[in-house]
């Protein structure tokens, strides 16, 4: 074989998506993009925020809305919003209820559930906290918003679990079938959960730094071991099946392509690099206002590369072109 | 059991489309979907190239990622091995048409449902089911489904299955090269069966993605 080309609708400059059907081409994904990466990101902060909250122990004393804490707050919204954003962006929004029906083999699914009980169970968690107009009406429920007694401790848990499922179902719905080699891979939820641990600390020390507390050096190592182990996943991705048809395609566009500047800048220096380092450094300088500082700067550049991180791997999703002219592949047998 | 399956003869293949205007006319599939495309490309440089074929279309897969990714419940395999999209039940999350690796899933933009064009099911008082596929769901999903209304009909009033036109995905009555057999892959002395067994065994497409296809190919190129 010298060359193939398309003949039908294929070329430089604009193709209709339409014709993308005729054409013996590597064809992009065009279903899911900028809604998508919205949701995934807010689902990660969302999840990690109320487990980072809980991990470092600073849901008190960084202060409360209505009496529940900043941190719970941030969780409910960031997952309320991106569940918002996620029905909307269905083709048919008054049928979201049915995303609950396939839980034996549908990821997604199983990420409407999680969503749902997370929701559910960190609400009723919090419940006897909330006040409203200086009176706690839930207050008489029989457990400890705080998690102190067996009824709050066991929402506690249950709700943590639903919320390591939201920070990481959005990885395993790319990863999962094997259409995309670029998304087909374990390193895609792993580098989604890292990513949205990475944010929610950096989010929880924000909250911090606002609430006028210092941050400490140990929760700049954890940010910064976070931050570090999402660079050695990214990497580890990008040097994976780099031959792969589709996936060579992919990577040609992450880093030499239209998306380079994006990639290399936004999710792999300012997204990744930098806030591990700035994050290490933060462990070791001795004045806490520094600190502080380094967290802020931290979380202001992992949030939108955690964004940048979603937004191109779902823009950069390839599929193969259906047949590879010259190239046998393994045959049936015969009846 | 049967199990529905096509055998394409991609060097049979002349280009003419008519399969792709043929499913587009008996489905009447949303504007922008097409069910049953020809993909045609350049091989080589003048004075020695060549225009190549390949039909494509759903590949009803055994072990379907459509099915495993829709939350909704609304893509299913039926027990004959065709893999049905239920345009009602769809949430229009588009998972299917990630996951499938032959672009065989197509959504129908915009809101709302809506009964659109079609013949309408007075028209046939006596089957009036017969159109019940032309009918699609604004915000669903859509796809091939081997003619499956034209299976039922045929095994209802006794027809044979892959040889009665009437019992006989579209795509294959019109194909005027005959390079489309559609018959029982489980039956092996199914014309399908018997086809593969004189080309020695079929391919299919995207082997990598191990979704053991029920449409496969001889010939290609």
């Amino acid at each position: 074989m010298t060359a193939v080309s398309s003949t039908a609708g294929g070329g430089a400059g604009p193709q209709n998506v339409f014709m993308d059907q005729f054409n013996l081409e590597a064809r992009t994904q065009r279903v899911w993009d900028i809604n998508h990466a919205i949701w995934f990101t807010l689902m990660g902060v969302g999840g990690g925020v109320f487990l980072a909250g809980r991990i470092l122990n600073l849901t008190e004393g960084l202060g409360y809305v209505l009496g529940i804490p900043t941190v719970d707050v941030v969780s409910f919204l960031a997952i309320a919003v991106g569940g918002a954003i996620l029905v909307a962006d269905l083709g048919r929004p008054l049928q979201a209820w049915r995303a609950f029906v396939n839980v034996r083999t549908s990821w997604i699914s199983w990420g409407a559930w999680s969503d749902l009980i997370f929701l559910v169970m960190a609400g009723l968690l919090v419940l006897p906290a909330l006040s409203l107009g200086g009176s706690e009406p839930f207050s008489g429920l029989g457990w400890d918003p705080h998690g102190g007694d067996g009824g709050g401790l066991a929402l506690e848990i249950i709700a943590g679990v639903a919320a390591v499922v939201v920070m990481t179902y959005a990885g395993a719905v790319l990863a999962r079938p094997r259409a995309i080699p670029y998304w087909n891979s374990p390193a895609v939820p792993l580098q989604f959960l890292l990513s949205s641990a990475a944010m929610s600390v950096a989010v929880v020390m924000l909250i911090e730094v606002i609430a006028g507390e210092p941050v400490t050096a140990g929760q700049m190592v954890l940010l910064g071991l976070l931050t570090a182990a999402l660079t050695v996943a990214v990497v580890v991705h990008l040097l994976a099946r780099t031959d792969a048809p589709g996936k060579k395609e992919s990577l040609d566009r992450l880093l030499r392509g239209q998306y380079r500047s994006m990639f290399v800048w936004g999710v792999f220096a300012s997204g990744t690099v930098a806030p591990a380092v700035l994050a290490f450094a933060g462990a070791v300088v001795g004045v806490s206002g520094a600190r502080d500082a380094l967290a802020v700067i931290c979380c202001v550049l992992l949030v939108p590369g955690g964004f940048w991180l979603r937004l191109l791997t779902l823009r950069v999703g390839i599929f193969p072109p259906v047949h590879i002219p010259s190239v046998s592949g393994p045959r049936m047998a015969a009846p | 059991m049967t199990r529905w399956g096509m055998v394409i003869d991609a060097a049979r293949c002349v280009g003419c489309q008519a399969c792709t205007v043929a499913c587009k006319t008996e489905n009447q599939s949303p504007l922008d979907a097409w069910y049953a495309p020809v993909i045609e490309w350049e091989e080589g440089e003048f004075p020695d190239a060549t225009l190549n074929y390949l039909p494509v279309l759903c590949n009803h897969c055994e072990d379907a990622p459509c099915v495993t990714a829709c939350p909704s419940g609304a893509l299913t395999r039926r027990d004959d091995g065709i893999v049905m999209a239920n345009e009602d039940v769809c949430i229009g999350s588009r998972a299917c048409m990630t996951a499938c690796p032959y672009g065989a899933l197509h959504f129908f933009e915009d809101r709302g449902t809506v009964a659109v064009e079609g013949a309408p099911a007075e028209a046939v008082p006596s089957v009036p089911e017969r159109y019940a596929h032309q009918r699609h769901v604004r915000g669903a999903v859509s796809k091939c489904t081997y003619c499956a209304h034209k299976i039922d009909f045929g095994l209802e009033n006794g027809l044979e299955v892959g040889v009665h036109p009437l019992a006989t995905p579209a795509c294959v009555v019109t194909c005027p090269a005959e390079c489309r057999i559609f018959g029982d892959l489980d039956d092996p002395d199914s014309n399908v069966s018997q086809y593969l067994a004189g080309h020695g065994g079929g391919e299919v497409l995207r082997p990598d993605a191990k979704t053991l296809p029920s449409t496969q190919y001889v010939g290609l190129p």
